[in-house]
C-alpha cells in the first residue's frame, strides 16, 4: 500500500491513464457515433442529433478562431450560409456533383473568411468583431435581395440528401435514411475535431496562442502575425461552410433567415459554455445547446432565456465553461482516489 | 467526444416518451378516437396565429365531444412549428413519432407548410392547411396536402379585377414584405391589373426589418395621382404604412384619394389601431362577421360566450378545419387514408369562412371565402358582397 | 420632385437624430470603457416599453413616460456596469465582458418576449398623429419632438462634457485612465457615472422611438445593429462623430428608399462601415487617435 502523498492504487493508476490517454476519447466518440442512432430509434432525436454534428462542426470552426487565436468573428452565420448557398446552387442549377458542390462551398467560405480577414487585419478586438458582425448583415442582405440568384425569401426548396455512395464491396449506402446522414456528419465533424486538434498541438497551435496572447510580443519575435491570423480565419470559415452545407441538404429547404445574424451569437453560446480555447469544450457546449433547447420545449420561449443566462453565468463565474468545471470536478476526485483527504490541496 | 453528456439527456428522454406513449395509449382504450395534429407556431413572430388557431380549435372540439361523430371522439396534440423551417420540420417528425395523428391541421406560414409537406407525405398523413397563400402548396398536386383558404392566385387576381372595374382604378404602387408571401402576391396582383389596362406606378418591397415607413409613403406620395395602393405585410408593419400614407396625405384617411387593397393578413382589430388612417381600406377577409348565415351567427356566439372576445379569421379558420374533419369522419372515414379520400371528395361543406369544395389539386375553388369588406369612418365595417 | 427631395431630407433628419441619440450612449460608454455593449439595444427596447406602459395604462402623460424610461435606463445601466463590467474588469480579456453582454441581451429580449408577447403594441401618443403641414411638406409634432429633445440632449451633453468638472473628469479617464486616477479622479466611479448617463440616453431614445417603430420585444435590434455602424462611422468615443454620422445614415435611409429600393438601405450603410473599417478605422471624422496596433 503506498503512502498518501504518491499516486494511490495501480486500478486507478491505470484508470487514469487510459482516461487521459486521447486515443481513448477518440476511440470512444467514433463508437458513440456508431452506437447513438441505433439507442435513438425515432426520426424526432435522429434528426437531432445530426443538428448536434453539425452545430459541433460549427462550434470547433469557431473556437480555432477564437480561442486558439484569439480573433472574436462574429460572421459563422455567413460563412455557413455561403457554403450553403454555393453548394445547393451548384447542384440545382448547374448539376454539379454533391461532393464536387460540397468543396467548393467549402473553399469558398474560405475564402470569403480569408478575404473579410485580410481586410480587417488590422483592426483589434473589437473593431474586428463589428466587422464581422457587419459582414454577416451584408451577406444575410445579399442572400435575401438577390433573388434571382439564391431565391431570396421565397426559398429553394426540396434539395436532396448526398447521393448513393457506392463503394465497391459494400452494399450501397443511401444517405436518405437518418441514420446514415448522421454517420456522414458525425464522422465528418470527428474527421473535423481530429484535424483542427492536430493542427492545435503543432507550433502552429503555439504560433497562435502566442498571437492570441501578446501580439505585439509576438511580432516582435519575429511572428508574421497577419499571415497566421488569416489562416485561422480561413479554417474556421471553411469549417463552417462545411456545416452549411451539410445543413442545407439535410433539411432540404434553404431560406436565408437560417442564416441571420442570431446564429452567429448561438454557436458563440455554445463555444462559451463549453470552453473557450479547448477543442472538446465547443463539442460539449454544441451538444448540451443543442439538446437542452429540444428538452425544454415544454416552456417555449423560456429555453432561449435560459441561453442567454447560461451564456453569462459561464463568463463572470466560469469563464472555462464546461471545460473548466469538468476539471475541477475531476481534480478534486482524482485526489479523493488518490488516497488523499479531499481537502489537501497539493 | 465523451458518453458523459450523452447519459444525462437518455433518462430524461425515455421518461419523456414513456409518459407521452402511456397519456396517448389511455386516452384511445376509452373512446374510438381521431387524432388530430396541429403543427402551429407557437413562438417566435407568428405565434399569435398559433394562440388565435388553438381557440378555433377548442372550441370545436369541445363542441363535437359533446356527441361524438359517428362514436368518434377528437384529440388534439399541439406541436411549435415556429412559422420557420427548421422547427417545423423537426416538430412534425416529432408529432409523428409521438402522437400518431390521422391528420394534421398547420402551418400558418407559407416557408413553414412547404417544409412540412413532404414529411407528411411519406407518413401517409393528410395535411389541411388554412393559412398560408403561396401557390406553389397545391399547384404542382400533392395527393396529401388540402388548403380550404383561397390562394393568391385567387385572391389576388379578383382583387385586381374589382380594383379596376368596380373601383375604377387604373394607377396602383404595390407595397410588400419581401417573403414568399408577399412577393408571391405582389407579383399576381400586378400581372392582373394590367391586363386589365392598369398600370403599376411602383413596386415596393420591404425587409420585416423595417421601421419607419414615413420615406416609403413620401415615396408614394411623389408619384401622382395614385387610385390603389395593395399592401401585403404583416400587422405591425401594416400599422405604421396605413398611418404613414395618411401623414403624407396619400390615401383617403389624410385627405388623399387612394384606397389601400389588403388581404387576410391583417387581424380584425386593426382599424381599431390604425385610426382614422384606414378609412376607407377595403379587404378581402376569410371571416365576415357580418354574414347573416346561421352557421356563422352561432360560432360568433358561441366563441364570445368561451373566450369573452370577438373572433377573429384564424379562430374561424382553425374552427372549419376541425369541422371539416368532423364532416368527413361523419361521411364514414376513420384512419388517415380514409380521412384524405374523404376529403379529396368533399362538395359542398359549410364553413364558417365559406363553403369548401377540392379541385383535383386538392385547393378549396369556392369563391364564397373571399369577402370583401370596407372600413367605415367609425371604424367597423361594411360588408361590400362582391362575391 | 424638389418637395419630395426636400421631404425626404427632413424624413432622413428625424430618423438619423433618433439613430443618434442610441448611438451616442455606445459612443459614450466606449469612450471611456473601450468597451461595447450588446445589451444597449435592449435598454433602448425596455424604455420605449416603459413608456408605453405608463403612457397607457395609467394615464401619466407621455412626457412622463419619457422621464419614467429615462431613470429606468439609468438604473439598468448601473445595474449592468455593478454586475458585469466592474467584477470582469481587472481580467485582463477584452472579450469576455462583450461576450457578457451579448448574454445579457439574450436574456433580456427573451424575457420581454415572454412577458410581453411578439405582437406589435400600438403606441400612439398625441403628437403622433398631429400632422402639420406646409408647402408639399409634412411632419408629425411627434418627429419635431423627436428633434427638439434630440438636439436639446446633445446640446446639454456637450456642455456637460466641455463645462462640468465631471464632464472633464470623463474626458481624462476616457483619454487616459491611469493618469486621470493619479490626478485624483476615481475612475470607476466616472465609468459607473458614464454607464448610467449613457443607459439613461437609451431608455430616453426608446421611449420617444416607441411610437416611430413597429414595438416588439425584437426593436431594439432593428436600430442597434446601424447604431454600431453609426458608432465606428463617426468614430468610436467621438461625440462630434457620431452626431454627424447619425445623420448621414438617416439620409442615407431616407434617400435610398426614394431613389432605389428599401432593402437595400442595409447594404448601402454596413459597406459604407466596412469602407470606413478599410480606410480610416478611427471613424471618417474622428479626431481622437486610436491605438489600433
Amino acid at each position: 500500500m503506498s503512502s498518501p502523498a504518491t499516486a494511490g492504487s495501480p486500478v486507478s493508476a491505470t484508470a487514469s491513464t487510459i482516461l487521459s490517454s486521447r486515443r481513448f476519447w477518440l476511440v470512444a466518440a467514433a463508437i458513440a457515433i456508431g452506437v447513438l442512432p441505433m439507442i435513438f430509434s425515432d426520426s424526432y432525436w435522429r434528426t437531432n442529433l445530426i443538428v448536434c454534428a453539425v452545430n459541433v462542426l460549427l462550434a470547433i470552426g469557431l473556437d480555432f478562431v477564437l480561442g486558439y487565436a484569439g480573433q472574436l468573428n462574429l460572421g459563422q452565420s455567413a460563412f455557413s450560409g455561403i457554403g450553403a448557398y454555393a453548394s445547393t446552387l451548384l447542384i440545382t442549377r448547374l448539376g454539379v456533383p454533391f461532393w464536387i458542390a460540397f468543396a467548393c462551398g467549402v473553399l469558398l467560405a474560405g475564402l470569403a473568411g480569408m478575404v473579410l480577414s485580410i481586410f480587417a487585419v488590422r483592426l483589434r478586438g473589437h473593431y474586428l468583431a463589428i466587422a464581422s458582425l457587419g459582414f454577416a448583415v451584408i451577406t444575410y442582405q445579399v442572400l435575401l435581395n438577390w433573388i434571382s440568384l439564391t431565391q431570396g425569401p421565397l426559398g429553394i426548396y426540396g434539395i436532396a440528401p448526398p447521393p448513393p455512395l457506392a463503394i465497391p464491396g459494400l452494399p450501397t449506402i443511401a444517405f436518405s435514411n437518418l441514420p446514415n446522414l448522421f454517420y456522414l456528419t458525425g464522422g465528418f465533424a470527428l474527421l473535423t475535431y481530429i484535424l483542427l486538434d492536430q493542427l492545435v498541438r503543432s507550433p502552429i497551435g503555439e504560433t497562435l496562442t502566442a498571437i492570441r496572447e501578446d501580439e505585439v510580443s509576438a511580432a516582435s519575435l519575429g511572428v508574421n502575425c497577419q499571415k497566421w491570423k488569416v489562416f485561422a480565419f480561413a479554417v474556421s470559415s471553411a469549417v463552417a461552410g462545411a456545416g452549411g452545407c451539410f445543413y442545407a441538404s439535410f433539411v432540404g429547404t434553404l431560406v436565408p433567415d437560417a442564416f441571420f445574424v442570431t446564429e452567429s451569437f448561438s454557436i458563440l453560446a455554445m463555444v462559451i459554455v463549453g470552453g473557450m480555447g479547448t477543442l472538446i469544450g465547443p463539442v460539449l457546449g454544441a451538444i448540451l445547446l443543442t439538446v437542452l433547447p429540444e428538452l425544454l420545449r415544454g416552456v417555449g420561449d423560456l429555453r432561449l432565456i435560459v441561453y442567454g443566462a447560461s451564456v453569462t453565468l459561464v463568463v463572470l463565474f466560469m469563464p472555462g465553461g464546461i471545460v473548466q468545471a469538468v476539471r475541477l470536478i475531476t481534480a478534486h476526485l482524482r485526489r479523493r482516489f488518490a488516497g488523499m483527504p479531499a481537502d489537501i490541496k497539493p | 467526444m465523451s458518453k458523459r453528456p450523452l447519459r444525462t439527456f437518455l433518462i430524461p428522454a425515455a421518461l419523456l416518451s414513456g409518459l407521452l406513449a402511456a397519456s396517448t395509449t389511455s386516452a384511445a382504450a376509452a373512446d374510438k378516437v381521431i387524432k388530430i395534429g396541429g403543427l402551429l407556431p407557437m413562438s417566435g413572430p407568428g405565434s399569435y396565429f398559433g394562440a388565435q388557431d388553438k381557440q378555433g380549435v377548442e372550441l370545436a372540439i369541445e363542441q363535437l365531444n359533446k356527441t361524438g361523430v359517428n362514436g368518434y371522439k377528437f384529440e388534439v396534440q399541439y406541436e411549435d412549428s415556429a412559422c420557420s423551417p427548421l422547427p417545423a420540420t423537426q416538430a412534425a417528425q416529432r408529432l409523428i413519432e409521438q402522437f400518431k395523428p390521422d391528420v394534421v391541421i398547420g402551418e400558418e406560414c407559407s416557408d413553414a407548410t412547404l417544409a412540412i409537406m413532404p414529411v407528411m407525405a411519406p407518413a401517409k398523413i393528410p395535411l389541411l392547411n388554412a393559412g398560408s397563400s403561396a401557390i406553389k402548396i397545391t399547384e404542382p398536386g400533392n395527393p396529401w396536402t388540402f388548403r380550404i383558404m383561397p390562394n393568391e392566385v385567387m385572391q389576388g387576381v379578383d382583387i385586381a379585377n374589382n380594383a379596376y372595374k368596380r373601383l375604377n382604378a387604373r394607377t396602383a404602387v404595390l407595397l410588400h414584405e419581401n417573403t414568399n408571401a408577399g412577393i408571391g402576391n405582389a407579383q399576381v396582383f400586378a400581372d392582373t391589373f394590367t391586363k386589365d389596362g392598369g398600370k403599376i406606378l411602383a413596386d415596393i418591397g420591404f425587409g420585416r426589418d423595417v421601421n419607419d415607413f414615413t420615406s416609403i409613403a413620401t415615396r408614394v406620395a411623389g408619384l401622382g395621382k395614385v387610385d390603389v395602393i395593395p399592401t401585403y405585410t404583416l400587422e405591425g408593419q401594416g400599422l405604421k404604412i396605413t398611418q404613414a400614407l395618411a401623414q403624407a396625405g396619400v390615401v383617403k384617411g389624410g385627405g388623399g384619394q387612394a384606397i389601400q387593397l389588403g388581404t387576410i393578413w391583417l387581424p380584425f382589430g386593426f382599424e381599431q389601431k390604425a385610426g382614422k388612417a384606414a378609412l376607407g381600406y377595403i379587404r378581402i377577409v376569410q371571416f365576415d362577421p357580418t354574414d347573416k348565415r346561421d352557421i356563422v351567427r352561432n360560432f360568433v356566439q358561441a366563441f364570445k360566450a368561451k373566450y369573452n372576445q370577438d373572433p377573429t379569421h384564424i379562430n374561424a379558420h382553425a374552427y372549419d378545419q376541425i369541422m371539416l374533419i368532423a364532416d368527413v369522419v361523419r361521411r364514414g372515414a376513420k384512419d388517415a387514408q380514409s380521412i384524405r379520400d374523404g376529403l379529396a371528395a368533399t362538395k359542398d361543406f359549410s364553413g364558417v369562412t365559406g363553403s369548401v369544395e377540392f379541385d383535383k389539386t386538392n385547393q378549396n375553388v369556392k369563391m364564397d371565402t373571399v369577402h370583401y369588406m370596407e372600413t367605415n369612418p367609425d371604424l367597423s365595417w361594411t360588408a361590400l358582397k362582391w362575391n | 420632385m424638389l418637395t419630395v427631395i426636400l421631404q425626404q431630407g427632413i424624413n432622413g433628419i428625424v430618423v438619423g437624430s433618433l439613430y443618434v441619440l442610441v448611438a451616442l450612449g455606445l459612443t459614450l460608454i466606449y469612450g471611456v470603457l473601450v468597451q461595447i455593449n450588446f445589451a444597449h439595444a435592449d435598454i433602448v427596447t425596455l424604455g420605449a416599453f416603459v413608456a408605453y406602459f405608463v403612457t397607457h395604462l395609467l394615464s401619466g402623460n407621455y412626457l412622463a413616460g419619457i422621464a419614467v424610461a429615462l431613470i429606468v435606463g439609468g438604473a439598468l445601466g448601473w445595474l449592468l456596469n455593478a454586475a458585469i463590467f466592474a467584477p470582469l474588469r481587472d481580467r485582463g480579456n477584452e472579450l469576455l465582458p462583450l461576450i457578457a453582454t451579448i448574454g445579457v441581451s439574450i436574456m433580456l429580449q427573451n424575457a420581454m418576449l415572454v412577458t410581453l408577447g411578439p405582437i406589435p403594441y400600438a403606441f400612439d401618443t398625441p403628437y403622433s398623429n398631429h400632422v402639420i403641414r406646409f408647402g408639399g411638406i409634412f411632419f408629425t409634432v411627434q418627429n419635431l419632438l423627436i428633434i427638439v429633445v434630440s438636439t436639446i440632449t446633445i446640446g446639454l451633453l456637450y456642455a456637460f462634457m466641455k463645462f462640468t468638472f465631471i464632464g472633464k473628469a470623463l474626458r481624462a479617464v476616457s483619454q487616459d485612465r491611469e493618469t486621470a486616477g493619479l490626478m485624483g479622479i476615481n475612475p470607476n466611479h466616472v465609468i459607473m457615472l458614464t454607464f448610467i448617463i449613457a443607459s439613461a440616453l437609451a431608455g430616453m431614445s426608446g421611449a420617444m422611438l416607441g411610437p416611430v417603430l413597429v414595438l416588439t420585444p425584437f426593436a431594439g435590434t432593428s436600430v442597434i445593429v446601424k447604431a454600431f455602424a453609426i458608432v465606428i462611422i463617426g468614430g468610436f468615443g467621438n461625440v462630434e462623430g457620431t452626431i454627424i454620422a447619425g445623420l448621414i445614415v438617416g439620409l442615407i435611409e431616407s434617400y435610398t428608399t426614394q431613389f432605389l429600393d428599401p432593402g437595400l438601405i442595409d447594404i448601402v450603410v454596413f459597406a459604407l462601415l466596412l469602407l470606413t473599417l478599410a480606410v480610416r478605422p478611427t471613424g471618417l471624422i474622428a479626431e481622437r487617435r486610436e491605438e489600433n496596433v
